[in-house]
């Protein structure tokens, strides 16, 4: 089996003058869970929609499992599961047979999609509602339709597209858990975007940072963080960002100032976050900068994208 | 292709299902005999021999099947404006199958009402020819004929970006393909440039042949030309639509 699930060369892909996708290298290894963290826009749902065989590349190239996904598009296909962003369910269908109706369009045999269906409907917990018609399911049930339906056909890779955007707490950790154990139990490959960061710290093994069409930075979410500092004094207030950054750098044992003062928040990066705290305080509000709020914590993926970016991840 | 055999079974499944369409698309049959018929007859008794309803029952019909490939080609927009074409364009299944299953729906849903329409007229007064065999030609034209006019309007919806638009698009070649046809009035009494405009129009060769068909009227068309020209048409239609739909992908 090849190691790389997902792997992109340089895949570039414009509208007219408007880059959606600029250069991106993403490498998604065989049998793991990979996040895609960035904001709305960055380009995400264009990278899975090549990744999926809907659109071709501007350029570049990228492979599931070693197939190219435009030459070897049929191969691509008959391997991969998939959940779009939207909701794309048929209201008249019960989910019984939208799930039959997925199964006969990758000519899987009857006995089979029954089988699939009835471990299926076990695993996402619709047995009461699977045959009533879906335009009677609430989000969450969809949603977990949508999940039964990618899984129909065992696919290597499963793709999932903003898995849980729009649903309730409770759907959303059920969502992670099913998907946990697909990974877990059955060794499949997932590659899932979010813009959520919790959702890619509950999930993922790998992450991969994307802002503005490119990927800015992918590995393991522990590793990410561990690269930043081990405690981080989160400021929010506003006044002189500029300045504060040299005030505070100049403290003993910060080790990094960064800001993004339109979101009004300023991370500052220390060897040991307790003990440095008074003095970062001292200095930064005897400077005309008016905090308003400070928290004391380990750095997050949010601090990473931050970093990374510039600026803080918001929906 | 056994995807456009899946797809056609999902859109047969909806159209039972749904009974507003099926009981909407019977009585639109009925209705359009029953009033436009009536109407006319009281006008004109008959046509070049035949009785008006006879002459006028395949033009109905033809019509109807104009008016399900806009349907058809609704239920495609629907599901891109959705998303739900985005489950058959992941699938390893040809972009050609899908366009293929919408326009054999259409065409099955054509076909039934023909058939209702023809019940209807018969009670209505129309006189079929004792001909079962060229009862059965006049259906496979009338299929025919319905797949070529679906694929002009699936071409249509496949770059469609709303329902408005659409059906804005439609409307242009909807009302010329009534009036520009034989179907009202016979080719004879044209005159020569409108003839010439009725002989470019696919429904004039439909109507033609399921009047010699079905009605045992004198064909005023080579039958075998009518054929060819509908063959010609469908093909031709259905590679417009898939030229447009993977056009649509591209962008």
């Amino acid at each position: 089996m090849n190691e790389q699930a997902v792997e992109t060369q340089a895949l570039v892909k414009r509208y007219g003058t408007v880059t959606a996708l600029d250069h991106v290298n993403l490498q998604a290894p065989a049998g793991r869970i990979y996040a895609l963290l960035g904001p709305n826009g960055a380009g995400k749902t264009t990278l899975l929609s090549i990744l999926t065989t809907l659109i071709p590349p501007t350029s570049g190239s990228a492979r599931i499992l070693g197939y190219d996904v435009v030459r070897d598009a049929a191969e691509v296909r008959r391997r991969i599961g998939v959940t779009f962003q939207e909701m794309v369910l048929d209201p008249l269908l019960t989910g019984r047979e939208t799930l039959d109706f997925h199964g006969r369009l990758y000519r899987l045999p009857a006995a089979v999609r029954r089988q699939r269906i009835a471990e299926l409907v076990e695993l996402v917990q619709l047995t009461d509602a699977i045959d009533r018609p879906v335009k009677s399911y609430s989000g969450g049930m969809k949603r977990r339709l949508e999940l039964a339906r990618g899984l129909m056909t065992d696919p290597q890779v499963l793709v999932l597209d903003e898995p849980t955007q729009g649903l309730d707490p409770q759907n959303r950790v059920n969502i992670w858990s099913y998907v946990r154990d697909l990974n877990r139990r059955r060794g499949m490959s997932i590659l899932l975007t979010t813009h959520a960061m919790d959702e890619a710290e509950a999930l993922a093994d790998l992450v991969g940072i994307i802002d503005h069409g490119r990927l800015i930075v992918e590995g393991k979410p522990g590793d990410l963080i561990a690269s930043l500092g081990s405690d981080v004094i989160r400021v929010r207030g506003n006044g002189d960002f500029q300045h504060l950054v040299t005030v505070a750098a100049a403290i003993d044992g910060v080790s990094r100032v960064e800001t993004d003062p339109a979101d009004g928040l300023a991370l500052i990066y220390t060897d040991n976050g307790s003990r440095r705290l008074p003095a970062v305080l001292n200095a930064i509000s005897n400077n005309g900068f008016a905090v308003e709020d400070v928290t004391l914590a380990r750095p997050s993926l949010g601090d990473v994208f931050l970093h990374y970016t510039g600026t803080a991840l918001r929906d | 292709m056994y995807a456009t055999y899946v797809i056609w079974t999902r859109h047969m499944r909806k159209f039972v299902q749904q009974t507003e369409e099926l009981v909407g698309l019977a009585l639109q049959s009925v209705l359009w005999v029953v009033l436009f018929g009536v109407g006319m007859r009281g006008m004109i008794s008959d046509v070049g021999g035949s009785d008006y309803m006879s002459f006028i029952l395949p033009g109905i019909i033809a019509l109807s099947a104009l008016g399900g490939a806009v349907g058809g080609g609704m239920v495609l927009l629907d599901e891109r404006l959705r998303g739900i074409v985005k489950e058959y364009l992941a699938a390893p299944i040809p972009r050609l199958s899908i366009l293929l299953g919408s326009a054999a729906s259409t065409a099955t849903k054509a076909l039934f009402q023909a058939t209702l329409m023809l019940i209807v007229g018969l009670l209505m007064g129309a006189r079929l020819a004792i001909n079962p065999v060229g009862w059965l030609g006049a259906l496979v034209l009338l299929a025919i004929f319905a797949i070529g006019f679906s694929g002009l309007a699936l071409g249509v919806a496949a770059i469609s970006r709303s329902i408005a638009g659409y059906h804005g698009m439609i409307f242009l070649f909807n009302l010329p393909l009534l009036f520009a046809s034989n179907a009202l009035y016979p080719l004879s009494v044209l005159p020569g440039w409108m003839q010439a405009i009725v002989l470019i129009n696919p429904a004039t060769y439909l109507i033609d042949a399921v009047r010699a068909l079905a009605f045992g009227v004198e064909a005023t068309l080579p039958l075998w030309a009518s054929g060819l020209v509908l063959a010609v048409f469908a093909a031709a239609s259905m590679a417009f639509a898939l030229s447009l739909f993977q056009r649509s992908l591209r962008a």
